[in-house]
């Protein structure tokens, strides 16, 4: 109740010490990937294939204020295309294995207050912690460090100072994470966790951040799971038509029982229509067992502590989009492949050998984005005017 | 060209039309198969509600009509509605069961005159555990283990502590119909898995409850948590006075050697540990370790632990079942070991000069479904020599096996699949366990206790989350 108190309170000083008022405007997007999938990295050994509708989203800003109040709001309609996940391997978090599970429906919903200096925003949103949402970057392929590296759709309360280069932020939130694309977040366990994050924009182009969270009992809703500690940094370069990427992460789980670490680095550059790209990734995961009816899936609710193992996931994605579309419908088809290696970290019962029955193979996958309105924004980074001149990827 | 696609099509037609009404008649039957009926239950003597049933199949797999079919009871002393029965024009032949009005199982033989071989039905005669409660558990990991004497249940909730329900002691008025809540504990660092409560015959105290924290752990590999021990003494004032403390590796489940004061624990990537727990316990109670002990190959994941005859037998994870010296406390490896490859071993018990042990696995070592009950011979002080087990199919796990005080009754609690519940064998003959029912549990059961209160036989089990709850079973009519 007292969190819920200061956020109302936060946001109306915000907006009321705005004497001015001007005409809001709004802008909207929307996107959508009809992607096939193919891989051999499947449990139980086999090859997959399948067709989805993959990453559907549709975006509202309204501005008021002079943009000194903002809406940003994102639904994902992943419930309804892919409610079984995403045929990932590597892919893991909120019971998918192997399948990258479905967002919540309502994935960020959230209200800006303030100017470059100084800002609030409370809402449902990503804690301002590690890097980018994968949907906003070049790969269509959701990298496996999606939950060592992002913390999202989680109740929020959140203020940023800026100054120079720099700007801090820092957020109160609840460390459950969703139980499936229809849920909203615990209010009774709102502010049980929190995130600091410091992001340096020295030059135009290039911004750095280094982020910690403490995210209580992440894996299990009423709270009696462990808690992670987690922390980021990464380096972003994007200029004219190149874009890098490098970052590092680590969670600590279980008052440091189990330790993930991942390092990932990726490029792209826009050659007239066409924008290559490339991904490298090493991150470990954990691995819990799956549940007797479906291999793509773990227990929940947990009633345990203990895992089978870790698996380090070494993949190496390249892939090409072709931007065709001009007009109203932005249309870019693109083909992605990825070599993916599996390797047990310490000891453990889990064995990728027996379990996929190969300790590496490939995907491919190819589709088309197809998208309209606005470009996707860089989900998770709320800041009115964006640092180091970077506004938002160029994808569709 | 016309006309010979014309001719093409009369030709085949007329094969078609050959094919489907004036074909050559079947030939003689070379076989049988099995169509329905085989594995059912159903309550001692009552017919089956589906009839055992054969087809008869010539040479070209096609049903033959007008086939005898002898039927043949072979197990048990039930009846059938037809000892002799002809195939109909699907090439089926039929019989039901009568169950013998006797709990267990049943078989019965198929056989053609001039025919080799014969095929057995199965079926067992079971008496349905009679549900007395389902009590719920916070869903704050729901409920792990539960220990029941003196007509206390001491549920291990995990983050909930301790919960003591009076079941039968009177304490509180409680029965197994009516569990009565009398207080509760929460220990350092929750997470409690499992109970002893000490009934020291030297002092004639009850004073200690032993409870096992099970912290993260990394199966097969890492482990962690203490023993705490709290005084119950005052049930009323229940206070945690002592831990026991092991760096490295974390505790599972007890036996307690309660004559000579020595609490064995087993101790995932510990091995087994004894410990001293005479007298007053206070504080630290790390310098009570007698001795300690890890077994296997390369590396130990002891799941459990037994003392039976002298002898500690103990259940490893990885290597199977070991039998273990101890003279009061002090351990040595006597047998074992290496045993169980295709799947990782759960739990233990031993009774009647034969341990039965469980596994989980689902597809993790070796690709293996289902899970096992195995039934050992113990050796003296040799190796035990496997005998036999019971594949039950769609489970992860056969998680917790327990012997009723008479001997004659075997329980296993099973969980993740179909048929995860409580699952009860006559041990009639000891080294071959017979199916006499089960209680089936959807979101399965993941310990499971016998504890007899007024004179009765139950059946107690943790029911998984979601839904945790104290499961109470009414399983007298099971006992032969």
């Amino acid at each position: 109740m007292r969190h819920r108190a200061a956020l109302v309170l936060a946001i109306g000083a915000a907006v009321t010490s705005q004497a001015y008022a001007q005409r809001p405007s709004a802008d909207w997007g929307a996107q959508a990937i009809p992607a096939v999938v193919t891989t051999n990295v499947v449990p139980g050994g086999r090859t997959a294939s399948e067709l989805r509708i993959v990453q559907p989203i549709a975006m509202l800003h309204v501005d008021a204020f002079g943009g000194r109040l903002r809406l940003l709001a994102t639904a994902n309609l992943e419930q309804y295309t892919i409610p079984n996940g995403e045929l990932a391997p590597g892919n893991w978090g909120e019971s998918f294995e192997d399948r990258r599970h479905p967002h919540t429906v309502m994935h960020e919903l959230m209200l800006v207050a303030g100017g470059p200096a100084l800002f609030v925003a409370a809402g449902k949103g990503f804690v301002p912690f590690g890097t980018d949402d994968p949907m906003s970057r070049p790969a269509v392929r959701f990298p496996v460090n999606h939950h060592l590296s992002q913390i999202l759709e989680r109740a929020m309360v959140l203020a940023g100072v800026r100054a120079g280069p720099a700007a801090l932020e820092a957020a109160l939130f609840n460390g459950d994470e969703p139980v499936a694309p229809g849920s909203w977040p615990s209010w009774d366990r709102f502010g049980d966790s929190w995130a600091v994050r410091l992001t340096l924009a020295p030059l135009p182009g290039l911004e750095t951040q280094a982020s910690y969270a403490f995210v209580t009992s992440p894996e299990n809703q009423p709270g009696a799971g462990p808690d992670d500690r987690k922390t980021s940094a990464a380096v972003r370069w994007e200029r004219d038509r190149w874009y890098g990427h490098f970052e590092w992460a680590r969670t600590s789980a279980a008052t440091g029982a189990f330790l993930f670490h991942s390092m990932l680095a990726e490029a792209a550059v826009t050659l007239h229509r066409h924008r290559p790209y490339v991904r490298f990734e090493r991150t470990e995961r954990p691995e819990e067992e799956r549940v007797f009816g479906n291999r793509f899936r773990t227990r929940r609710p947990l009633f345990e502590n203990s895992i089978l193992g870790i698996t380090r996931w070494t993949i190496l994605t390249a892939g090409d989009a072709v931007d065709l579309g001009r007009g109203p419908l932005r249309c870019s088809p693109f083909l992605e492949a990825s070599w993916i290696g599996i390797a047990r970290v310490g000891a453990g019962v889990f064995d990728p050998a027996v379990w996929y029955d190969r300790g590496h193979g490939v995907a491919l996958t190819v589709g088309i984005r197809l998208a309209t309105g606005m470009r996707v924004h860089r989900m998770g980074r709320y800041q009115p005017e964006p640092m180091a001149d970077m506004p938002s990827m160029h994808v569709p | 060209m016309r006309r010979y696609r014309i001719t093409e099509l009369v030709t085949l037609a007329a094969a078609l039309a050959c094919g489907e009404g004036s074909g050559p008649p079947a030939g003689p039957a070379v076989r049988i198969i099995m169509s329905a009926g085989d594995g059912q239950f159903g309550a001692p003597g009552s017919p089956l509600t589906v009839p055992f049933a054969v087809l008869a199949q010539d040479q070209h797999n096609d049903p033959v009509e007008s086939v005898t079919v002898n039927w043949d009871v072979t197990g048990g002393a039930g009846s059938l509605s037809d000892t002799v029965s002809k195939t109909d024009a699907s090439g089926i032949a039929r019989t039901t069961l009568t169950l013998d009005s006797a709990a267990g199982p049943n078989s019965v033989t198929a056989t053609v005159a001039g025919l080799t071989g014969s095929l057995t039905f199965t079926a067992v005669g079971a008496v349905e555990p009679v549900l007395v409660t389902s009590l719920p558990v916070t869903q704050n990991y729901g409920l792990h283990d539960q220990f029941i004497r003196d007509g206390l249940a001491f549920l291990s909730a995990w983050n909930s502590g301790v919960l003591i329900y009076d079941v039968g002691n009177g304490i509180k008025g409680g029965s197994p119909g009516n569990p009565v809540l009398v207080d509760s504990v929460t220990t350092a660092g929750g997470e409690a898995h499992n109970a002893w409560w000490f009934h020291n015959p030297a002092t004639g105290e009850k004073k200690y409850l032993f409870i096992g924290q099970e912290g993260p752990g990394g199966i097969g590999a890492t482990s962690s948590g203490d023993i705490h021990v709290v005084d119950v003494s005052n049930l009323n004032n229940i206070q945690e006075v002592a831990f026991f403390h092991r760096a490295g590796a974390g505790t599972h489940n007890f036996w307690m050697d309660e004559p000579n004061q020595i609490l064995y624990a087993a101790y995932y990537n510990g091995g087994v540990v004894a410990i001293d727990v005479s007298g007053t316990l206070s504080g630290d109670i790390s310098s009570r370790l007698i001795d300690t002990l890890s077994f296997g190959a390369s590396n130990t994941y002891t799941w459990g632990l037994q003392l039976y005859n002298g002898s500690l037998y103990a259940i490893d994870m990885l290597s199977g079942l070991w039998q273990l010296t101890t003279n009061l406390g002090t351990l040595g490896a006597a047998g074992g070991g290496n045993n169980e490859a295709a799947r990782y071993s759960s739990d233990l018990w031993v009774a009647n000069g034969y341990a039965y042990t469980g596994t989980w696995d689902h597809f993790q070592r070796t690709g293996q479904s289902g899970s096992l009950l195995k039934i050992w011979q113990l050796n003296g002080s040799a190796a035990p020599v496997a005998l036999d087990s019971v594949l039950l199919s769609n489970v992860s796990a056969v998680s917790d096996v327990e012997v009723s005080a008479d001997g004659k009754l075997l329980m296993f609690s099973a969980e993740s699949g179909p048929n995860s519940g409580f699952w009860f064998y006559s041990l009639a003959d000891r080294a071959h366990p017979t199916l006499l029912g089960k209680y089936l549990v959807a979101s399965g059961v993941h310990t499971a206790t016998f504890a007899t209160i007024g004179g009765r036989l139950y059946a107690f089990g943790a029911k998984n989350p979601g839904g945790a709850a104290l499961i109470i079973l009414d399983v007298a009519g099971l006992d032969p």
